[in-house]
């Protein structure tokens, strides 16, 4: 499958994500990993251990970046400050795309810290649009956007998530970073079939997928990152890679973190599904 | 009156969000009764579907409790040595009561403590009578976030200076040195808490994995009879902390304040009695130890 101008990346294989726990494994034994994703916001900082390590990552690995407070669907704009502290970590790192998440966490400058679901609305469609433009124009980077874990559903929606996030991407014109085991977690929460979400995605679109486990409660289930990959979740991949080729797959794993090489090889699983890339002409 | 549902996208966030950030009961469950008197449960049936397995409520809840427990574990991380000194039911309390007022200002939860300082100056209640101390801590903790990753000036070298007369030489400090008068010696406290985490640490690593440890018994000092005077500073990539002579900590201030060398040192030594000579001696060996620190930068 040929990659689109969302995916160009194809030679990315599967990256994880670069974790305190494992620096000094990392600095040390300096072990083979396609590419690292870093939290962007652990870095916007002015000095210090955090830029220090990164620069050393960034000698020997390729880096991409993935914010978690951006807030796209705030009903406000982005935030000029972060903006600019992101647009100088977006310069140290020369990532290729920049991710983000299709969500609200913030009303009147007081934060949640939390990835909120939006209400399916056109209104919403419409601001959330506006924000990722008004973002990507700042940062003069790609932009993609990834669907989140919720856990609720609002009475105002008028359309199913997978068609905001289809109308919100060809609004702002932007890639999308396909959450795969979100996509699971929210199904089994709300009671739809993921292969329709998967199916429903614009295939073109697609920059990235993201991998993770997740935790059963009695009731629900709850994104939390902290245990190896489920099988529905692989079966869900195997599905979106059919669809989309070849693309950047990352593994994240953000509590009860074991060792880097548990990480990598859990990581590594998925180039089961993941077809070979096409040798350069 | 009966409220009307939120129908526009602002709205939706503005009661969400109010809801998410109500403090949870002490059984950590989302409060049954709305600020206007009205339950919860009828708000959150407004604005949230339910599903077959959870009413309108119990999934607002989900978001409620997710929002208490990521931001009372990173303040917990950030205070540890102030949750030593209050113990842990005077610090919970303290803590959501700082967060319900303050809440989180910043796109980085490594500011959650910026104004904590401030709040426990206002409400002095929520620290009695461990208050002098409390807030010694916590200003050394908020110290010790701020050396952790603050800006680093290119340190002074010495030629730089060599020539300049003293009356008119300036310096400035690195952002990520911060002097700090006490009157209790938390620093010590700090480095106590340090080596009780890490036995800690190493006792319970074959049996909890990401367990935190936690402070079993409260810890305490009797407030120095003369004041203490403290650098908190980023040395490499780790933060320390350096006891001052008052002296020393007078002069690196009014360097700081942008006052010229000898108007500093006039400053720092006005209550001496001693000589003159013993005076440019101590000047000297601090002055060397700075350099070597990499403390003194050009003038900002």
């Amino acid at each position: 499958m040929l990659s689109s101008r969302f995916n160009s990346f194809t030679d990315y294989g599967i990256g994880i994500g670069l974790r305190i726990p494992h620096y000094q494994h990392i600095l040390e034994k300096k072990p083979v990993v396609d590419w690292f994703e870093i939290i962007s916001e652990n870095y916007m900082v002015d000095a210090g251990r955090p830029l220090y390590v990164l620069d050393q990552i960034l000698q020997q690995y390729r880096v991409v970046q993935h914010g978690v407070s951006l807030y796209f669907g705030n009903a406000s704009r982005p935030n000029r400050d972060h903006l600019r502290k992101l647009k100088n970590l977006v310069k140290r790192t020369r990532t290729p795309w920049l991710s983000d998440h299709l969500c609200w966490g913030s009303v009147d400058g007081r934060y949640t810290h939390d990835l909120l679901p939006m209400p399916y609305t056109w209104e919403a469609v419409e601001k959330t649009a506006a924000n990722i433009c008004e973002a990507r124009d700042f940062l003069g980077v790609p932009l993609a956007v990834e669907n989140v874990s919720s856990y609720a559903e609002f009475h105002m929606s008028e359309m199913s998530e997978w068609e905001f996030l289809c109308e919100v991407v060809e609004r702002a014109d932007c890639g999308i970073l396909l959450d795969v085991n979100n996509i699971y977690v929210s199904s089994k929460n709300h009671g739809f079939d993921p292969q329709t979400y998967i199916d429903a995605v614009p295939a073109n679109r697609v920059a990235q997928i993201h991998l993770a486990g997740h935790s059963k409660f009695e009731k629900y289930i709850l994104d939390t990152h902290d245990h190896p990959v489920l099988d529905p979740v692989w079966r869900l991949y195997a599905r979106a890679i059919e669809r989309v080729g070849r693309t950047a797959t990352l593994l994240e794993w953000d509590d009860r973190i074991p060792s880097f090489d548990d990480v990598h090889r859990e990581a590594l699983k998925a180039s089961r599904f993941l077809p070979y890339e096409a040798a350069a002409a | 009156m009966k409220r009307p549902p939120p129908n526009r996208l602002a709205d939706l966030q503005a009661v969400m969000a109010k809801a998410v950030m109500r403090p949870l009961t002490r059984d950590d469950a989302m409060q049954r009764t709305w600020t206007d008197g009205s339950p919860t449960a009828e708000v959150a049936a407004q604005f949230i579907k339910p599903n077959d397995r959870l009413d309108s409520f119990d999934r607002l809840e989900i978001y409620n409790q997710q929002y208490w427990w990521r931001l009372l574990g990173n303040f917990a991380e950030d205070f540890r040595g102030l949750r030593a000194v209050l113990g842990e039911r005077r610090f919970d309390k303290l803590a959501v009561a700082y967060l319900d007022h303050c809440g989180s200002m910043s796109w980085s939860l490594r500011n959650l403590g910026d104004r904590l300082e401030e709040f426990l100056r206002e409400h002095p209640k929520l620290t009695a009578p461990h208050s002098s101390i409390a807030l010694d801590m916590v200003r050394v903790e908020w110290a010790r976030v701020l050396a952790f990753d603050s800006d680093s000036r290119s340190p002074l070298a010495r030629e730089e200076v060599r020539d300049i007369p003293t009356e008119l030489l300036r310096f400035g400090l690195q952002r990520h040195l911060i002097l700090l008068k006490l009157g209790y010696p938390v620093d010590e406290l700090l480095g106590k808490l340090k080596r009780q985490s890490e036995m800690e640490t190493g006792i319970a690593s074959n049996a909890v994995a990401g367990a935190h440890s936690r402070p079993r018994r409260r810890l305490t000092a009797r407030a120095s009879n003369a004041p203490i005077y403290l650098a908190v500073h980023r040395q490499r990539f780790s933060v320390y902390y350096k006891r001052l002579d008052p002296e020393a900590y007078h002069l690196l201030c009014a360097l700081r304040d942008g006052t010229p060398l000898e108007n500093a040192c006039a400053l720092a030594f006005a209550n001496s009695t001693e000589s003159s000579q013993v005076m440019a001696e101590k000047t000297r060996s601090w002055f060397n130890d700075w350099m070597g620190f990499g403390w003194l930068t050009r003038p900002a």
